[in-house]
């Protein structure tokens, strides 16, 4: 039964992990701390007035998008959700673009369209999310179902959080999943809160529990370690690709600012923060990699620098051309699939994008 | 402290915290005026419905302004506060929100298409015209006064006034070249002359001449006879002509028959002619009237005779008609149906012997005999044809004879 | 060029469709082994296989939804509604993610929703619905509603060419009872109005099944008068140059929807002709509709509800002599 204080299941491993290589394990901080670095920045946008709307971010579980997305390759495809900023920098999508987005500005990937973190560039890769949840898990099924009808070693991926896990959505998407046995990648965002709302009142079984009634594999990772994020991630993509069907990652983490930036969580026990304060996911990837030698301070102060000039970038990039606001509601010539996007990982430097 | 001229002033305003916040509450100051700020640091402390957060600093520089006190609720966007950021200060100056951006464009919103003006719907006492029916009516210089209704409570409908714009006529009324210009009648007649202590004009004062000598001169007969227009109306409508026409052509083809009826009389000398050239009376409103003449009228079809009416009725009314043109009738028709007029005594045009006038065709109920011969009562277009005539040249079943083979004409076009 | 139904029309679109293009890929409940409740796909798994005539589980929003996932990574899925009743389970993925992706992120949705619709044979509230207005009124969906099988046919074509996510309105009630000469092979058919039967005193603007019913209505000559009938065939786009081109030569305007009367198709024609043919018209627009009920079962109800030929002819008659 999941409480307050889930903790991580022993499938979160602390030491060093086979598949990845000390520049990936740096890429793995790296994406995390342009996340907290790029959302922070933004939220204080937003406190100047200059982030239209509301504001979100994944401030606490960076290593759930991070890891988990870490181990996509170029051809497989994501729908990436409000609190995983790392995966869209991951794939390739730009500091500049993404502040641009939250500002509404033209250079946005949606150029004004769609707000905050509702974006997915489809050059690289990316679906954007709808607010509706988890709707978007049963675009990654179909996807996969595609990769899987024409025999393409291909996965997808796909985030959604503990409150979904109630809709009908997400109930077809794993029953279609496990029936037809498809390439596709559940990532729960399990951070304990949905808005307001605690997980004992949203589920009477830890979800992770009903992959098996949808008849495929479930694990339960510790959220806020990004290495086993990622082995939880890569492992079940081998899965996928060996025709054994989806998995469901359950990531335990916790949520540490509010639901958006004008809420002030104070539903949530201090004490309760306070625990998770100790397990920031990248001060751990940070301890590690002191560990190895890795100047830290150095890599922060790059991303600062990398964030700055992003800033000021975007915020001399003009607002969208009214006259345009009626166009593109209709695709004019032809149907573009997806793009493939980047792919840091070391594993899939060699041709194919093997395991 | 002041800022010198050459610094820009940055404005730090209250955020919007959330969709539905309008208004936030300052509750402190990090700075007063005078000190020196960094970008991103925290400026002040706020208050709003949803949450208490801080707000940091658009800017680097030198607060310049504090405009809202501790405890003040403004809305949001209000200023708060204003930065001098001076030349070399090296801060990024950050542009505003609104996009008032280099580059951004502007433009206009795309106007929509416009629509057209629409019609008002005129009332005419109890009758509504609707934007169609004005839009006909008004190309084509329609008194819709003048037009029969068909629809609805007799409302004028869209194919009425079609009908009576393709005959230039009402639909039971016939074309008459005594119709008023569609224009208003003061601008198309000239004002004739002023006589000292006279009320005629001198062209009213010739006809009336020319009139009082006929009666004086011809021995003045009038006959009428019944004419059942039902297979003019719609061979009228078919082909796009007036009744007059189908009359005219109809005379013509009568006088074939019955050729004493297209002579002249003057004095003892009596000339029979072969040709019919036929004149037609045109109003010209308070300048009395005209006979223009269709020369060798029975070289012309119906819808020959239909166009040549229709020119030198214009003409006539125009005042262009030359000399040639009023001279040679054989034959005339007059036509002033249009005002409902049934029957009329003509006065003969000199030196002709016969005169026809044709007025109103009117719905009325007749006694029909089928092939088996049972009367019923049928609802036809019925006009009455008068022939005055010259009893020194004709007499009585002359002229009845004729008007019954003009009927008989009529009657039967295909 | 065969005669064909227009349920054999349509299965002949698809069967051409799955020949021409290995893209496409058929989606819905009992279509597959089974041919389909009303056996459009039936012998279809025999030439093509249970993967491209897909079996789905019983989840309109998982076949809409997965449908989208499929569409963005190059295939070019046809769902299949087994009623139209039933998209309102699958609303949102409909609405929110496939209508909304293009404008959102610049990508396609190039996704055919089948709904077979209308009602007249006891279908009751849940199977004989006419839903297209609620798609009308969603940006990024286009809508076709085919009354011929040759548009049937070719309408189908060009749905499943068009690159953004189409709803193809086939009206149960034609199914059967509508035969013509079908040209063979693949054929578009424009996402235009079409003029039934022309005329010029009156026009009868219908879709679907009530095309037939207006023709039908105005075919005993109403006293002589010359009536137009104007098959809209496409709602979204809606052909605005026919409907107003055939209100200025007609000036009379009748429009028939099976759907509810509020808000129908019906409703936005004429709200069109109003602002955009006031200068045309000799008489009020009039419109002959479902009223606002769901459709009942028992035939005397079922039939006082749904628009007739007797309804449309009165309609007409009336308006005639305005």
């Amino acid at each position: 039964m999941a409480t307050h204080m889930a903790e991580p299941a022993a499938g979160g491993v602390e030491t060093t992990v086979d598949h990845l290589t000390v520049e990936d394990r740096v890429w793995l901080l790296r994406a995390m701390l342009l996340m907290r670095g790029l959302e922070e920045r933004a939220m204080s946008l937003y406190r100047q007035g200059r982030v239209p709307g509301s504001f979100y971010d994944g401030y606490g579980q960076e290593a759930v998008s991070a890891g988990a997305a870490f181990a996509m390759g170029p051809e497989d495809r994501l729908c990436i959700l409000h609190r995983d900023l790392a995966a869209h920098l991951i794939r390739g999508v730009t500091p500049t673009r993404i502040l641009s987005q939250y500002m509404g500005r033209a250079a946005g990937i949606t150029r004004g369209r769609d707000g905050n973190v509702h974006f997915g560039d489809r050059k690289l890769g990316c679906v954007g999310m709808v607010s509706m949840l988890p709707d978007m898990m049963l675009v990654a099924t179909g996807m996969a179902m595609a990769f899987k009808l024409r025999g393409e070693k291909r996965c997808a991926m796909t985030w959604f959080g503990d409150g979904s896990t109630s809709r009908g959505d997400f109930h077809e998407a794993m029953n279609w999943a496990g029936v037809q046995k498809l390439p596709v990648i559940f990532v729960l965002e399990n951070n304990q809160y949905a808005y307001s709302t605690p997980v004992d009142k949203q589920f009477a079984v830890d979800p992770v529990e009903r992959a098996a009634a949808y008849g495929f594999v479930g694990v339960t990772v510790d959220g806020n370690d990004a290495e086993a994020m990622f082995e939880a991630a890569r492992a079940a993509r081998e899965r996928a690709l060996a025709g054994e069907g989806p998995t469901l990652i359950e990531a335990v983490t916790m949520r540490m600012h509010g639901h958006a930036a004008h809420d002030d969580m104070k539903y949530v026990p201090k004490e309760q923060v306070e625990e998770w304060r100790k397990r920031d996911p990248i001060e751990r990837q940070e301890k590690r990699l002191r560990e190895l030698g890795i100047d830290i301070d150095g890599l922060r102060a790059s991303i600062k620098a990398e964030i700055d000039a992003a800033a000021e970038e975007a915020l001399a990039g003009p607002m969208p051309d009214p006259a345009t606001a009626v166009d593109g509601v209709f695709c004019e010539g032809e149907a573009e699939p997806l793009g493939d996007g980047q792919a840091p990982w070391s594993g899939f430097a060699s041709d194919g994008g093997a395991v | 402290m002041s800022s010198s001229p050459t610094d820009v002033l940055v404005d730090v305003t209250m955020p919007q915290m959330g969709v539905s916040v309008a208004e936030g509450t300052v509750v402190g100051w990090r700075v007063e005026p005078g000190d020196r700020i960094e970008a991103e640091a925290t400026i002040a402390e706020i208050s709003t419905d949803k949450i208490d957060t801080e707000v940091p600093s658009p800017a680097s520089g030198v607060v310049a302004e504090i405009l809202v006190p501790i405890g003040e609720t403004v809305d949001v966007g209000t200023v708060l506060a204003r930065i001098a950021v001076g030349d070399g200060s090296g801060a990024s100056q950050p542009q505003p929100l609104d996009g008032d951006t280099a580059g951004a464009p502007t433009t206009e919103t795309k106007s929509s298409s416009p629509s057209p003006a629409p019609a008002h719907a005129v009332r005419n006492g109890d009758r509504r015209y609707s934007p169609v029916v004005q839009r006909i009516a008004a190309e084509h210089g329609i008194d819709l006064a003048q037009v029969p209704g068909t629809g609805r409570g007799g409302r004028v409908r869209k194919q009425d006034v079609l009908a009576f714009v393709e005959t230039e006529e009402p639909p039971l009324h016939i074309e008459s070249p005594y119709r008023p210009e569609p224009v208003a009648p003061a601008a198309a007649v000239a004002p004739g002359p002023v006589v000292d202590g006279g009320g005629l004009s001198r062209m009213r004062r010739q006809i009336g001449e020319h009139m009082k000598r006929s009666l004086d001169t011809a021995a003045t007969c009038t006959t009428w006879i019944e004419v059942d227009m039902a297979r003019v109306q719609s061979a009228r409508a078919r082909l796009g002509v007036t009744a007059l026409a189908f009359v005219s052509r109809a005379c013509i083809d009568a006088i074939r028959e019955h050729p004493a009826l297209n002579a002249w009389l003057e004095g003892d000398r009596y000339t029979r002619h072969t040709d019919v050239n036929l004149g037609i009376a045109v109003s010209l409103g308070d300048d009395g009237l005209i006979v223009p003449v269709i020369p060798r009228a029975h070289e012309l079809s119906v819808e020959g005779l239909a166009a040549r009416i229709k020119d030198i009725a214009g003409r006539a009314r125009s005042r262009q008609l030359t000399p040639d043109d009023v001279q040679g009738g054989t034959f005339t028709i007059t036509n002033p149906g249009q005002y409902g007029s049934i029957m009329a005594t003509p006065i003969i045009n000199q030196p002709q012997v016969a005169i026809l006038d044709f007025e109103a065709v009117i719905k009325r109920p007749v006694v029909v005999t089928d092939a088996d011969g049972n009367d019923s009562i049928a609802i036809r277009p019925m006009t009455i044809l008068g022939l005055s005539w010259d009893h020194r040249a004709l007499d009585g079943a002359l002229s009845a004879q004729f008007l019954a083979t003009v009927k008989r004409n009529l009657e039967s076009v295909s | 060029m065969p005669t064909l139904t227009y349920l054999q029309a349509i299965s002949s679109a698809l069967r051409d469709e799955l020949r021409a293009d290995s893209r496409v890929l058929l989606m819905g409940e009992d279509i597959g082994v089974f041919g389909g409740a009303f056996k459009v796909t039936d012998g279809f798994v025999d030439e093509f296989g249970t993967d491209r005539v897909m079996d789905t589980p019983l989840a309109e929003s998982g076949i809409i939804g997965t449908a989208i996932g499929a569409a963005v990574v190059g295939m070019r899925p046809v769902c299949e509604m087994q009623f139209s009743d039933f998209i309102s389970c699958g609303f949102d993925q409909l609405v929110n993610v496939a209508g909304k992706m293009h404008y959102r992120q610049g990508l396609a949705v190039p996704l055919v929703v089948r709904l077979p619709s209308g009602g007249g044979f006891s279908g009751g509230p849940f199977h004989s619905q006419n839903p297209e207005a609620w798609f009308m009124h969603s940006p990024g969906i286009k809508v076709v509603a085919p009354s011929t099988a040759e548009d049937a046919k070719g309408l189908l074509h060009a749905a499943i060419h068009d690159p953004n996510p189409v709803c193809y309105m086939e009206h149960k009630h034609l199914y059967r009872r509508v035969k013509d000469d079908v040209p063979s092979g693949v054929y578009e058919t424009p996402f235009t109005a079409r003029v039934a039967q022309p005329g010029s005193d009156l026009v009868v603007i219908a879709y679907g099944a009530m095309v037939p019913v207006a023709l039908e209505a105005v075919s005993d000559g109403l006293d002589g008068a010359s009536v137009e009938v104007l098959d809209l065939r496409s709602l979204v786009p809606l052909d605005e140059e026919a409907i107003l081109d055939s209100v200025e030569r007609c000036s009379k305007v009748v429009i028939v929807d099976e759907a509810n009367a509020t808000c129908a198709a019906g409703a936005q024609v004429a709200a069109l002709i109003a602002e955009k043919g006031f200068e045309s018209l000799d008489g009020p627009v009039v419109r002959v509709a479902t009223p606002d009920v769901p459709i009942p079962f028992s035939p005397p109800l079922e039939q006082a509800v749904l628009p007739g030929v007797d309804r449309v002819r009165e309609a007409c008659r009336e308006l005639l002599a305005y």
